[in-house]
């Protein structure tokens, strides 16, 4: 017993002289992941080459992470690193709230501004700051069961290109007596509707700034069409992305529009042929557009040790070439993939993310994003034209926008 | 005869009442996909037990723990504060008690998700945070003490007076005939509201998702929400976490129950 | 020191007393919560200003912001619909139920016991069972009307405008069932048998002996139920952020749930606070009246 008490006083002597240049550190980390997840995970790794700096991670749910966190930071007690999704960075940083790490980065090895993509870029910038680095990024895609394209009929190998292509084979594909719809994706009332609904209004045009638009009416009254005509489910009015996916995983639905996040359920529980494919366009050599998500790691301004926090920021984007296989989110910057899982659809993917554009920056998004939502609820449930909602929708943006 | 028809009648009842609890555990035992299918299976056809797996992977056993110190707080702050109360307002008619009734029922008027951010914000202040599930029990005892304090009061409306004044010409004080004599008559009603106090905060889950940080002190409920967040939740495993969660309620519950039901209705028979 | 357990010795003052322990523990718990909101409802508060109370006073605009939101008609008509329709039908199925209940024949009292499992299941878990129950697609109950042939198509209870609101407000009766049987048979058990057995005597029918005695006897009980149920109705949102999320296009959207929307949604805590503050004035006159009537009842 004293002979370990020895080795242990000797060891803990030896070990504290070996860093005794390095003073013990400790950041708080707030996240959405839980235990085995990514911060989880990459929390542990940079512990093991960085003894001295000590890492607390907290799980923050989702939805509550802008209250907690904004309720944290006026009471004093927020995190020193936090995730937070990409179209709330903008909240944070017009507050002065994060620090910008544009110094940093200028002098960092292994961050290179101009390799992140556009879209996430777009995302932590503000005013000329870069205030966070995405850890991922992901995007959505038609994800379609190919088994019941041949039982219909249709060539799994020609996915449908446009809008008019992706109804013909919803409808072929929808089989009421056996409650089967032709597709499933998500117009709920939530961030996750805005999300699912802005690239159809980009691809003709417009924008969040701009939805009173002929093209808008024209994406708004396309869905509409799939709801009334009992090709997507009713229940798309108030389901969320992974449970629309999952009527896809049952096969009580033939496609789906979701991201890179339902794959290791699918590759679980769907029993059949799946693949994905770029997101139809409204004809034929339209612009592309599709929905960027994920989040960023920000480091908040009121942080005592900017130098260790942005290190472990560092490391964490030094780690995009591992998230797509290791944790399921696209590469935020331009990076390669060795042997990617699913290769076909991650090659899907990786093209649609060309054409991912970022929601905002707005430090008001979410009145905005409400009102877009609000324009897609009462038009799918009949309350309002699709023109007049968007009308209605603008107004409320350009009042957000201070126009 | 009519006794056995009023038998099955009520029998009828029950099961269709007690229908959603049935459905939460043939879901629980159901795999993924086939919780989608149409029409439902009212048994699973193929059995798919996970309940070791989600015990061990959420680390219930914590969770849990958590949650009986919480309900258990709570209860016996609320029966400290609230017994008193009732009394003194089974008692005394009039329109002061009613005031104070009423405000009672008043405050708590409005759900913990409006009350959360100013308890957030004056718990930091005074440092309360520090003591994150002591703070979850004083939130949640001021949330349940007028439901309490309502049903105990009834509990004493039961006690005879005369019992009292009788106590009184034996020389007990005010307070010893309240201690000595009505509590101990009121005795099964007070027992069984602070049972259903116990159960209704073991499901407590506003104030401890905001008020609680560490992942390590949080009730099942919050463990629970996590478990069903947005991309993470498979149903089966939901139902299966809430089926372990509830089974152990509904067990107490079970045993306790002819004493709860006899105890909330029977007194009033003396 | 000594004056006071004197007091406490005399009845008044030991009532009292009792009675100030409890309010005084909900003035602090509760009491400060309430007034911050009263306070936020006259302020502009945005979402980092929240611990001091050093902001901007903007009077009663924001009240004003508020009730011009045409989204607040709906939510109003929707929260009378809610609790209305929640108390008349938790009351009269509760009511039956002990009723039923009451009739003498084997395992009455254990089979009763067995309805408040639905009270004690946590908010949480309820939400979650009901939500596949009421599933459109593969829900449960679409399962059962089809195949007694009460529907030809599957219903939407949870997405179809028409629908959302009864959905909850049908999840929110199963809850409130349990705890309304229970303490009006706590009522009923005080009713002495022998008012019953003269009323017979004199000839009185059981709709009779139900309306001149069970009625009026019960006023008591029926009173605490009501006003207990309004608070626990009016307390409801886990059903709505389990269920329909107050949609589609806020269908079945109401006070409680618009109010958390707009402070932790879109953050406008000040127009939070003004629902808030407008629900408990709501309630507190609702209350008013209802005991200013049973006062007029008693003094005859």
């Amino acid at each position: 017993m004293r002979l370990k008490t020895c080795i242990h006083a000797v060891a803990g002597l030896l070990a504290s002289t070996a860093i005794v240049s390095a003073q013990e550190v400790s950041l708080d980390l707030w996240t959405i992941d839980d235990p085995g997840e990514y911060h989880y995970v990459l929390a542990e790794e940079f512990m093991e080459k960085h003894p001295n700096i000590q890492i607390n991670v907290r799980t923050v749910q989702f939805e509550d992470m802008v209250n907690d966190l904004a309720r944290a930071v006026a009471t004093g007690t927020g995190p020193d690193i936090t995730y937070i999704d990409n179209p709330e960075v903008a909240l944070f940083a017009s507050r002065g709230l994060l620090m910008d790490l544009k110094p940093y980065i200028e002098k960092s090895e292994i961050v290179n501004e101009e390799d992140i993509y556009p879209g996430p870029l777009a995302s932590v910038t503000w005013e000329g700051g870069i205030y966070g680095l995405p850890r991922g990024a992901n995007t959505i895609a038609l994800y379609y069961n190919a088994d019941m394209y041949r039982e219909a009929g249709l060539d799994p190998d020609n996915p449908p290109k446009t809008w008019d292509e992706l109804y013909e084979a919803a409808k072929a594909l929808t089989k009421p007596e056996e409650n089967i719809y032709g597709i499933a994706f998500s117009a709920v009332a939530t961030e996750e509707g805005t999300f699912q609904f802005l690239p159809w209004l980009q691809m003709t045009g417009g924008d969040y700034d701009n939805v009173a638009t002929e093209g808008g009416a024209r994406a708004l009254n396309f869905w509409k069409r799939l709801l009334d005509e009992r090709l997507a489910s009713p229940d798309t009015l108030i389901r969320g992305q992974w449970d629309s996916t999952g009527t896809f995983n049952a096969g009580s639905a033939a496609m789906s529009i979701s991201g890179p996040w339902e794959l290791p359920r699918m590759s679980e529980e769907a029993d059949f042929d799946y693949r994905a494919a770029l997101l139809p366009v409204p004809e034929e050599g339209a612009e592309r557009a599709s929905a960027l998500g994920e989040g960023d790691n920000v480091i908040l301004a009121s942080t005592d040790n900017p130098d260790e926090a942005f290190m472990f920021v560092e490391f964490l984007y030094e780690q995009m070439p591992r998230v797509w296989n290791e944790f399921g989110y696209l590469p935020a910057s331009e990076v390669e993939v060795k042997d990617p899982q699913n290769p076909e659809i991650y090659a899907v993917f990786e093209e649609s993310m060309k054409y991912a554009r970022n929601r905002g920056p707005h430090p008001e998004w979410p009145r905005i994003s409400q009102a877009i939502q609000q324009a897609i609820q009462t038009t799918l449930t009949g309350q309002a034209e699709a023109e007049d909602a968007l009308a209605t929708a603008q107004q409320k943006i350009d009042g957000v926008l201070g126009k | 005869m009519k006794r056995y028809i009023l038998l099955a009648l009520a029998a009828l009842f029950v099961a269709i009442y007690l229908f959603p609890l049935y459905w939460m555990y043939v879901t629980a035992l159901k795999s993924g996909s086939e919780i989608f299918r149409f029409p439902p299976t009212f048994w699973p056809a193929t059995l798919h037990f996970n309940v070791a797996d989600v015990w061990t992977r959420l680390r219930m056993d914590r969770f849990l723990t958590n949650s009986l110190i919480i309900a258990a707080g709570t209860t016996v702050i609320i029966m400290a504060v609230g017994t008193g109360c009732a009394y003194a307002l089974a008692r005394v008619r009039s329109i002061w008690m009613d005031v104070a009734m009423f405000t009672t029922l008043m405050m708590q008027v409005l759900p913990s998700s409006l009350m959360i951010t100013p308890i957030f914000v004056s718990f930091n202040h005074v440092g309360l945070l520090d003591y994150p599930r002591l703070a979850v029990v004083l939130a949640q005892a001021a949330k349940l003490l007028p439901l309490y304090i309502v049903l105990c009061r009834t509990a004493f409306m039961q006690v005879p007076r005369e019992l009292e004044e009788a106590g009184l010409v034996d020389g007990n004080s005010r307070l010893g005939a309240f201690l000595q004599i009505a509590i101990p008559l009121a005795r099964n009603g007070i027992l069984v509201t602070a049972v259903l106090v116990f159960l209704l905060s073991f499901g407590e889950y506003v104030y401890s998702r905001s008020l609680i940080g560490e992942r390590a002190l949080q009730p099942a409920t919050v463990g629970l929400q996590s478990f069903m967040g947005p991309n993470t939740s498979d149903w089966s495993g939901v139902m299966t976490y809430s089926a372990i969660y509830v089974t152990p309620i509904l067990f107490i519950f079970v045993l306790l129950q002819r004493r709860i039901v006899s105890g909330l209705t029977a007194g009033a028979l003396k | 020191m000594a004056r006071f357990i004197r007091s406490v010795r005399d009845a008044r003052g030991l009532y009292a007393a009792l009675v100030w322990l409890a309010l005084g523990y909900l003035l602090v718990f509760s009491a400060f919560p309430l007034v911050y909101n009263i306070v936020i409802s006259l302020q502009t508060v945005d979402l980092f200003s929240l611990a001091s109370f050093d902001r901007p006073f903007v009077g009663l605009q924001n009240y004003r912001d508020v009730l011009s939101d045409p989204v607040a008609g709906t939510v109003l008509w929707n929260t009378i619909r809610f609790v209305v329709l929640s108390l008349v039908f938790q009351l009269a199925i509760g009511f039956g139920l002990a009723l039923f209940f009451q009739q003498d024949f084997p395992g009455a009292t254990y089979l009763r016991g067995l309805f408040l499992a639905g009270w004690i299941m946590p908010a949480l878990v309820v939400g979650a069972v009901w939500s596949w129950i009421l599933a459109g697609d593969f829900g449960v109950l679409n399962y059962v009307l089809r195949t007694l042939g009460i529907t030809e198509r599957n219903i939407f209870w949870l997405s179809d405008p028409d629908v959302s609101l009864y959905s909850v407000i049908i999840a929110n009766i199963w809850l409130g069932i349990p705890f309304n049987m229970i303490l009006l048979s706590v009522g009923l058990a005080a009713i002495p048998r022998d008012i019953y057995e003269a009323a017979e005597l004199d000839g009185a029918g059981a709709w009779q002996r139900f309306f001149t005695i069970t009625l009026p006897l019960m006023r008591a009980p029926l009173g605490a139920v009501v006003s207990l149920g309004t608070i626990f109705t009016l307390q409801q949102f886990d059903l709505f952020a389990a269920l329909t999320q107050g949609g589609p296009s806020n269908a079945s959207n109401v006070a409680q749930y618009w109010s958390w929307q707009l402070s932790f949604q879109t953050y406008q805590i000040s127009y939070g606070s003004v629902v808030s503050v407008l629900m408990i004035v709501f309630v507190v006159a609702v209350a008013a009246v209802y005991t200013r009537s049973t006062r007029h009842e008693q003094s005859y």
